[in-house]
């Protein structure tokens, strides 16, 4: 059945595939992902409780000031969002051209996607200061004057984005699971049939997947239809991705703070919103195939070929960080060419040299086969790539705007305890949902898998 | 064209309730030339059923071209032309403040927002078609033979009239498995 050319092919029969990927929904979870689970919903609640106290007591709670007013919240939230971007970069992109080996990972992906979403969201939603009032961004007829929002502005189009790009990616996301609910609809029908115990727990589990499958048969006049729509689907979600983190760079850009004010910005965000949604997927892809022995699925071979990416987006990112320099040397700006100084000597020199040795240095250790090919190099990069991504928001947000033009209003910036509570409750929060998510949702996209392996048996033929 | 009632049906029903036989296979290759030589048999009413999508099966079926990307374009251009006659009403008619000097039709600043809601609104409009052309939301539809969510490739042959023998003769050669449905 197999091609030379066809170097994902698993060679299984159908039900085995069934089996292995379904195994985690339908066994009981094992000590290691309890501990992980127990690990991240304390951190969740940490953070959820921090942010509730500071709905109590007010803003003051963390460390932001004048001049520095974005504080942490805008450098999770960026973090976030363009953790975000590799899930709708895989199953989108890699679709329309034609990259085989998306199939194993794009399921995973997009999850991470909408739950990177979910948890950016939260931090404008603390910074405004007034969340219960956040309806108001919308513009809807209202009582308020009627107050409109402003539509020149940045902050909205990004309101507008996120909005859209969290329902555009959950509805691709959901339609792309409707055939693999059929699948455990149909398995589950089974063990009710068989089983004594336990037996209300599988009638609501049973339920669930019924409900969640809306009655998909694999029709091929369905399928027929569903095809087109992922096509479709994809070809809107490509320039979506694109326009996501244009946007939020818009953000900065259009701004006249010094080191904000680039026309490199776009390009520059979306490279490193790839550049670290991917790693972050594949930190996960490393920790499922081994927890959940799918390496059958995610084979060293996927793994590759996200190091390979990640090689390239990370050299897009070092070489729009050179354009800043030179731009800002060539702008005759001092203002300009100070914030560039103070990023690399100023107070927080510290944080530019994590980001410059994880995001422009690390990544060259890929050019290597031997090392691109080992889990444990790979693991290693993936973590301090974020790291380094992390600490490329902090210098944008937090460096440029401690020092602008007016050396009177410079000020500092100290991170209190509710700041890091919150940082490590956004991680607590995308764990836990992204730990939900392997125990109850197909984690790899099995009608695409099964897909590629009949259609590659068909052209045999 | 099509009848009131056929649109009725193709609306609000899916087909394999109404008797005929399903035969299941074993190959998605089988399930081509399945479907091939029901076709050449000239049966009107048949569909198949299958754990995956089947390159060239939508050919071998006669399946016309889905009318899905007619309706993205709609949704689409629905969606941008509305949501300008809508910021066009905000700013300039119901309330409007000069921001930073520019006029109040300032065009070039609504572009990210109009760009956004075409996409939503045409990938809304794509799901909701997928659903209604595809029937889906018949959450008690039951698969016509045992495992096609799996690892069965079957096919349904409904013509009125149809009986098991010719069912036999039409897939002769593939060795299905065939089972009678009841209407």
């Amino acid at each position: 059945m197999a091609t030379e050319k066809n170097i994902y092919h698993i060679g299984k029969p159908f039900a085995a595939m069934d089996d292995d990927v379904m195994r985690p929904i339908e066994a009981f979870p094992t000590k290691l992902w309890w501990g992980a689970f127990g690990i991240s919903l304390m951190a969740a609640v940490l953070g959820v409780s921090t942010i509730l106290y500071s709905f109590f007591v007010g803003l003051g709670v963390f460390a932001i000031n004048n001049p520095v007013g974005w504080g942490f919240f805008i450098v999770n939230f960026v973090f976030w969002v363009g953790i975000g971007h590799a899930g709708t970069l895989i199953s989108a992109i890699l679709f329309l051209f034609r990259q085989k080996w998306r199939t194993s990972i794009n399921r995973a992906a997009e999850a991470m996607t909408i739950f990177a979403v979910i948890v950016a969201a939260i931090f404008p939603l603390i910074h405004i200061g007034r969340p219960w009032f956040v309806y108001w961004a919308f513009p809807y007829p209202n009582e308020r004057g009627p107050l409109w929002a402003n539509f020149r502005s940045p902050l909205l189009w990004d309101l507008f984005a996120i909005s859209t790009y969290f329902s555009v990616s959950l509805i691709f996301w959901y339609m792309g699971l409707v055939p693999d609910f059929a699948t455990l609809r149909d398995r589950f029908e089974r063990y009710k049939a068989n089983s004594k115990i336990g037996k209300f727990l599988l009638e609501m589990k049973s339920l669930a997947y019924k409900v969640m499958a809306i009655g998909w048969v694999g029709s091929a006049k369905t399928w027929h239809h569903y095809e087109k729509m992922v096509m479709i689907l994809s070809a809107l979600a490509t320039p979506l991705v694109l326009s996501v983190h244009t946007i939020v760079s818009f953000d900065f850009a259009t701004s006249v703070i010094p080191g904000w004010h680039a026309t490199i910005f776009p390009p520059y965000f979306v490279a490193g919103a790839i550049y670290s949604g991917f790693a972050m997927v594949m930190t996960l892809m490393i920790i499922t195939r081994e927890v959940f022995k799918l390496k059958e699925y995610i084979t060293i071979k996927h793994l590759e070929n996200m190091a390979i990416v990640i090689l390239v987006t990370g050299m897009m990112v070092s070489f729009a960080y050179t354009v800043e320099f030179v731009m800002a040397a060539y702008s005759a700006s001092h203002n300009e060419q100070y914030a560039f100084i103070n990023r690399m000597t100023g107070p927080f020199a510290w944080a530019f040299w994590i980001m410059f040795t994880c995001n422009v240095v690390s990544p060259h250790f890929l050019w290597f086969k031997k090392l691109r090919t080992n889990i444990k190099v790979l693991f290693v990069i993936s973590i301090v790539v974020n790291i380094g991504m992390w600490f490329e928001r902090f210098v944008i947000v937090i460096i440029s705007l401690h020092r602008d033009y007016l050396p009177s209003s410079w000020d500092s910036y100290d991170p209190t305890w509710a700041d890091y509570a919150v940082m490590i409750g956004s991680f607590g929060i995308f764990f836990t949902l992204f730990l939900m998510f392997i125990r109850t949702i197909p984690s790899i996209a099995l009608a695409e898998v099964k897909a590629d392996e009949a259609n590659a048996s068909l052209s045999h033929h | 064209m099509l009848s009131i009632a056929e649109i009725k049906r193709g609306l609000f029903s899916y087909d394999e309730v109404s008797g005929g036989f399903v035969a299941s296979l074993k190959t998605p290759a089988d399930l081509l030339n399945a479907a091939k030589q029901v076709k050449a048999a000239n049966v009107k009413l048949f569909d198949c059923f299958t754990p995956c999508p089947i390159h060239g099966l939508d050919a071998a079926m006669g399946l016309h071209r889905s009318w899905i990307p007619v309706l993205t374009f709609v949704g689409g251009l629905m969606a941008g032309i509305l949501s300008l006659l809508y910021i066009t009403f905000i700013d300039v008619f119901n309330w409007p403040i000069v921001y930073g000097g520019k006029p109040y039709f300032s065009w070039p600043a609504y572009v990210p927002i109009l760009f956004e809601m075409v996409i939503y609104f045409a990938a809304v409009f794509t799901v909701v078609a997928v659903l209604v052309l595809g029937r889906l939301g018949f959450i008690n539809r039951k698969v016509p033979a045992a495992g096609v969510t799996s690892d069965v490739f079957a096919i349904w042959i409904g013509d009125k009239g149809i009986s098991k023998a010719d069912v036999e003769r039409i897939l002769s050669g593939l060795n299905p498995q065939i089972e009678e449905v009841k209407a």
